[in-house]
């Protein structure tokens, strides 16, 4: 298993289309800031331009912690739509390669390999949240300084540097879990449906339903509280006044679940399946 | 015996791909599956390599070995983006297996390659990645290697050989090959014993030689002043620049030589033609 392990990032630091998925995370992230450095501060004069008449503001609210918190919002869409377009590929280029066969040549078990492209996919996932952070926290304090930072939840929300500084790590660390799942679901679509395209307009429509279900209120407890796309948004939690940390455990306790449950449907899946050509 | 396959049925929906098929396989013996496309060889090698699953039957490999069998199917699939080394070290690995550089110039010798080529294996020629994943298949000493169609789509070089490997294998390391193809020639010189596969059943099988000789009706004689022979026209032979096909009924094609030579014809090759239709088809020769 661990040799399948090391073999498996050995190959992903090998494939250009790694590289492709650190550029593209890089990319948005200096989209953001490029935008947020010419146009940022007439937004939020904008914004805030009614609350000036009844309250007085000290320092830049154009700083490192809202374009911080700016990046983390790439956590909807952009950020898991790149990583389940390069984790399908992971299984899905072996399939398109016929790679697959020539591993399953050899005396490897099945339920090893696929568990190791799950392990891996895991780790790789983290891996980008975590260069997505350390690069925006440096680049963002380093470009627009430290400040007060401002955030509209239900409400503008104002935190204190110090205290958001905190919060938005607590949201990464949480939002991590979220991008594990649909990690996680992309390879099981891989599995599944083999072919890279179809795998990544599955992935994609996944996505685009699942940020659409959150929205909708279904009208029964349960699935409001159950249903996977409800527990997607647990790191946004964490820009409450009081933050409801037994609401963010249970819905990343949860996800966590729903991420085994789809992996198990993809080992059992990868398992029945013959190799074919 | 290494490797039995007894009574193995395999269908795709209603199509029936194979149908009570055996095959039994000794150390050290070179075998031939041969048959027209869409014979079944494929899905019968698949099935033997453990990719696919039968319907019904049994497969037996008598070896103690880590990996008791080895194989290629179709093209040698192969991580293009990684060097030789890199595609070997990755092989090796999933199998527990460390890639040591004595290791890796090794498996390259055994196949003919160069282990000093750095390049990334997407620039090699099909020979070369034959051959480099015929080295993988041979990683941890397999007893037996199934090789589908491994000739398809090398130039003659390429063909004589991957030939002479396969041969060196089976002789010097005792390793057991099964080799499919659909064109004869292209195992008759190098198999012990021939299966010919049929619309998914095996149809014939037996030595080489005697298939081949069971299925030769016409040969093809080549030398000097063919047409000036009473011989060739009395066997209603077929003439074609510079050679002439045979088809002797009255008497045997050493007879046939024989009475050439004696009319004083010089004769440079006479090649067996196997009859295709008798070898592949059901009806007797």
């Amino acid at each position: 298993m661990i040799s399948l392990i090391r073999s498996e990032i050995y190959k992903i630091s090998k494939q250009s289309k790694t590289l492709y998925a650190l550029a593209a995370i890089l990319i948005i992230e200096g989209f953001v800031i490029m935008s947020a450095y010419y146009q940022g501060a007439g937004i939020i004069d904008l914004l805030l331009d009614n609350l000036k008449d009844s309250f007085e503001f000290r320092g830049n609210l154009l700083n490192g912690n809202l374009i911080i918190y700016l990046i983390l919002n790439s956590l909807w869409f952009h950020i898991p739509l790149i990583l389940m377009i390069i984790i399908s590929g992971f299984l899905t280029s072996e399939y398109k390669d016929k790679t697959l066969e020539t591993v399953m040549l050899q005396p490897v078990s099945k339920l090893y390999f696929i568990l190791s492209k799950y392990i891996v996919s895991i780790v790789f996932t983290l891996l980008i949240v975590l260069i997505l952070a350390v690069t925006t926290f440096f680049i963002s304090y380093w470009i627009f300084g430290y400040g007060d930072l401002v955030v509209y939840l239900d409400g503008l929300n104002f935190f204190k540097s110090d205290d958001a500084f905190y919060r938005l790590i607590y949201a990464f660390l949480s939002g991590s879990i979220t991008m594990v799942f649909f990690s996680v679901v992309s390879l099981t679509l891989a599995v599944i449906l083999k072919d890279a395209t179809k795998t990544w307009i599955v992935s994609a429509i996944f996505l685009i339903c699942s940020n659409l279900l959150l929205k909708i209120d279904f009208r029964n407890d349960v699935i409001n509280e159950l249903f996977f796309s409800k527990l997607t948004d647990s790191w946004q939690y964490f820009f409450y006044y009081e933050i409801p940390y037994s609401t963010i455990y249970f819905k990343n306790f949860m996800l966590l679940g729903y991420s085994i449950l789809v992996m198990v449907i993809g080992v059992l899946i990868f398992k029945r399946r013959d190799i074919q050509g | 015996m290494i490797l039995e396959a007894r009574n193995i049925f395999k269908s795709y929906g209603s199509i029936k791909v194979l149908k009570n098929v055996t095959i039994e396989c000794h150390r050290g013996k070179i075998y031939g599956l041969i048959g027209a496309n869409g014979a079944g060889k494929t899905t019968l090698f698949r099935i033997l390599l453990g990719l696919i699953k039968q319907d019904s039957g049994s497969i037996e490999i008598n070896s103690q070995g880590i990996k008791p069998i080895g194989g290629i199917v179709e093209k040698p699939a192969l991580y293009g983006y990684l060097s030789a080394f890199g595609n070997l070290k990755v092989f090796a690995q999933i199998q527990g297996l460390k890639l040591t550089k004595e290791l890796f110039y090794q498996s390259m010798e055994q196949v003919g390659l160069s282990p000093t080529r750095k390049d990334v294996i997407r620039n090699y020629s099909l020979g070369m990645k034959q051959r480099l994943g015929l080295a993988i298949a041979l990683l941890n000493n397999p007893e037996c290697i199934v090789l589908d169609e491994p000739f398809s789509g090398l130039d003659p070089m390429g063909i004589f050989a991957l030939h002479e490997l396969i041969k060196k294998l089976s002789s010097e390391n005792h390793i057991t090959v099964i080799i499919s193809s659909h064109i004869v020639s292209e195992l008759t010189d190098l198999c012990d014993t021939l299966y010919v596969l049929n619309d998914g059943e095996i149809i014939k099988s037996g030595s080489t030689a005697q298939l081949i000789k069971e299925n030769v009706t016409t040969f093809k004689i080549s030398g000097k002043n063919l047409e000036m022979s009473e011989v060739l026209k009395d066997v209603s032979a077929v003439f074609l620049n510079k050679s002439a096909l045979v088809s002797p009924k009255s008497m045997s094609i050493s007879e046939v030589l024989h009475k050439l030579t004696k009319e004083g014809i010089e004769i440079t090759a006479c090649i067996p033609q196997t009859d295709l239709k008798a070898l592949f088809g059901r009806e007797p020769v």
